[in-house]
């Protein structure tokens, strides 16, 4: 099987670099953004086969980098990561690709385990997740 | 009734003197052989003598109608009981009617005229009722405004007339499509009274427009009802503006809170983790990670300590414990703390400070606190071989002492610029920059204006540096 290639977004260096390493360890690709028009014109250049985004970041948000996603027709699975607690509605993330939603703090353990989820079902087995 | 008693007696002796001038005229004619003309004189005598008393009796009626009709039009009928207008003795039957009529009169009379007094009483004590009703709803800050069943404006008060913009004095009376402007507020109105509710009660809450802008208001619609018939509507309103917009502040405050807690924790728990899960295969990526964990930490516990003392100075229950104290001598404090810091940049720091004699009245540990996030915030805003400058000038006249931060760092976007001492704001541009938790300069803001009644201030220019001053009183 090919190695899968994961774009990690986030303006907090430490949680980038602690979910950067985790997935290395687990065998994928990483690439990772600071904001959002960084995450935004590494998808569209680099065509990860994941996108794990921070909700909150500088230039513009995780949600608005996954809509510019789909008006660009880039159909790409996103799992959002918020400190902000669940205000979005599921309808409104499935509409934009958001698989999942994991609320800060996060297990880094189970991140991964919905990340593989993910990239073999297409889908995470709960919409939203507390840290387990 | 001294006149009409003296009636009395002179027809009594009208007709006794007639019988006897009578009587002795008849004993005359009867010695003189003329018996007829005798009886004659005597019964014209009778009669004339009855004629004059009848006389007598009916003038004697007439005056006392007519002053019973006197008294009974001056409302005085009352003081007529007791008072017989006829005495008994003369003739009992129909002076016993006469006086029972007199009697029953005067009583109808007298309820009449205290039940005319009762109903001025109660006009008297509904118009001050309906008086201090309308005092009271002209008092009060909340509008009201009052329709009745043809949606007519009936009553309104001045809050009223200044929510919806009307004119009160000539709102009385006009159907309220004309008074009021707000067709949501007319239809709910009519809906209301339509709605034919004994006990009807609405809230709603609803955004009246006007020419200074949107409020909100929390409006309570009850139908009033005059028996089964609907009398009308009466609507208040509540202006919840300010109390929705502190809500919101709250909740902003909250979520604000929650996430600038959550983001340090994000890191120590995944940290903590990849440790136990032996995620960290080297000494240096564990020594790394554990840095991590302690630098956290602090934030955390920074966050934590920013907030309770934010909290504490805007709630007033701070304590303020003002000496004079030497300012230079805090600034030397601080720049002890923050220099290793600086070192590590390769920071220049320029110190310009007064002798340490001029004192200021302050609390030490705040003022501490208020230069150390300020020279902080200078060492994490500048770059590698930056240079910061404390300065303090003394104003002898003004008897203030200002002092100056100045540095070389990145400087803030004038769009940013009004908002850097708002609560958990960061300027987005240099959230890369440094972390921060968006309270530092809102706490030094509180510390030197609430606390210490000076003035704070900023200039900035992106790319050149920023320079953060305050100003404070000099001890006298």
């Amino acid at each position: 099987m090919s190695q899968k290639t994961i774009l990690v977004a986030d303006d907090e260096s430490h949680i980038l670099s602690v979910v950067s390493l985790k997935l290395r360890n687990a065998g994928f690709r990483v690439l990772t953004a600071v904001d959002g028009q960084e995450a935004l014109d590494l998808t569209l250049s680099e065509r990860p086969d994941l996108l794990i985004t921070d909700y909150h970041m500088p230039a513009f948000s995780g949600i608005e980098v996954c809509q510019r996603l789909r008006q660009a027709g880039v159909k790409i699975p996103a799992i959002m990561l918020t400190a902000r607690g669940y205000n979005l509605e599921p309808a409104e993330t499935s509409q934009y690709g958001i698989v999942c939603m994991i609320s800060k703090p996060f297990s880094p353990r189970h991140l991964l385990t919905t990340v593989q989820e993910v990239l073999e079902r297409g889908v995470a087995s709960t919409g939203t997740s507390e840290a387990a | 009734m001294r006149r009409s008693r003296e009636l009395y007696i002179l027809t009594m002796i009208t007709l006794i003197g007639g019988a006897l001038l009578g009587a002795a005229d008849a004993v005359l004619s009867l010695r003189g052989n003329s018996t007829s003309a005798g009886f004659r004189t005597f019964w014209i005598v009778m009669l004339a003598g009855g004629a004059v008393g009848a006389a007598g009796l009916l003038e004697s009626l007439r005056r006392s109608c007519q002053r019973l009709i006197a008294q009974l039009r001056e409302g005085q009928a009352q003081t007529l009981t007791g008072n017989a207008l006829i005495p008994a003795t003369a003739f009992p039957f129909f002076s016993r009617a006469v006086n029972e009529l007199q009697d029953a009169c005067s009583r109808s009379v007298a309820q009449a005229n205290l039940r005319a007094k009762e109903l001025e009483i109660q006009l008297k004590v509904a118009n001050a009722e309906r008086q201090h009703a309308e005092a009271i709803i002209y008092s009060i800050s909340d509008a009201v405004l009052v329709t009745d069943p043809f949606d007519e404006v009936v009553l309104a008060n001045e809050s009223a007339a200044k929510t919806f913009e009307f004119d009160l004095s000539k709102a009385a009376r006009s159907p309220v499509d004309r008074v009021l402007r707000d067709p949501k507020m007319i239809a709910m109105i009519r809906e209301m009274r339509q709605s034919h509710s004994r006990t009807g009660r609405r809230i709603v809450e609803h955004e009246v427009r006007s020419a200074a802008g949107g409020r909100t208001y929390k409006i309570t619609l009850s139908s009033v009802t005059d028996g089964d018939a609907p009398a009308g509507v009466v609507a208040v309103l509540h202006d919840v503006t300010r109390e929705k917009e502190l809500a919101e502040m709250k909740n902003d405050f909250v979520s604000m809170v929650s996430h600038e807690l959550r983001t340090p924790l994000a890191s120590i728990r995944a940290y903590v983790e990849m440790l136990i899960d032996g995620e960290a295969q080297d000494a240096k990526t564990q020594r790394e990670f554990y840095e991590v964990i302690q630098n956290e930490s602090n934030r955390l516990g920074r966050l934590i300590d920013n907030i309770l003392n934010i909290s504490r100075i805007e709630s007033g229950l701070v304590r303020v414990n003002k000496q004079p104290q030497s300012l230079t001598v805090i600034l030397k404090d601080a720049i002890e703390v923050i220099a290793p810091q600086a070192q590590q940049k390769q920071i220049k720091i320029n110190e310009q400070l007064t002798p340490i004699f001029y004192q200021t009245p302050a609390d030490r540990d705040m003022l501490y606190q208020a230069a150390l996030n300020l020279l902080s915030n200078a060492v994490k805003y500048t770059p590698t071989g930056g240079t910061i400058s404390i300065q303090t000038t003394v104003d002898e006249g003004q008897r203030k002492v200002l002092t100056k931060i100045i540095d070389t760092g990145v400087g803030i976007p004038p769009k940013d610029l009004p908002y850097v001492f708002d609560k958990f704001y960061r300027a987005e541009a240099n959230n890369r920059m440094a972390n921060g938790t968006g309270l530092g300069l809102s706490l030094v803001k509180h510390i030197i204006e609430t606390v210490h009644h000076g003035r704070m201030h900023v200039e900035s220019c992106v790319g050149k540096g920023s320079a953060f001053g305050f100003e404070l009183d000099l001890c006298e």
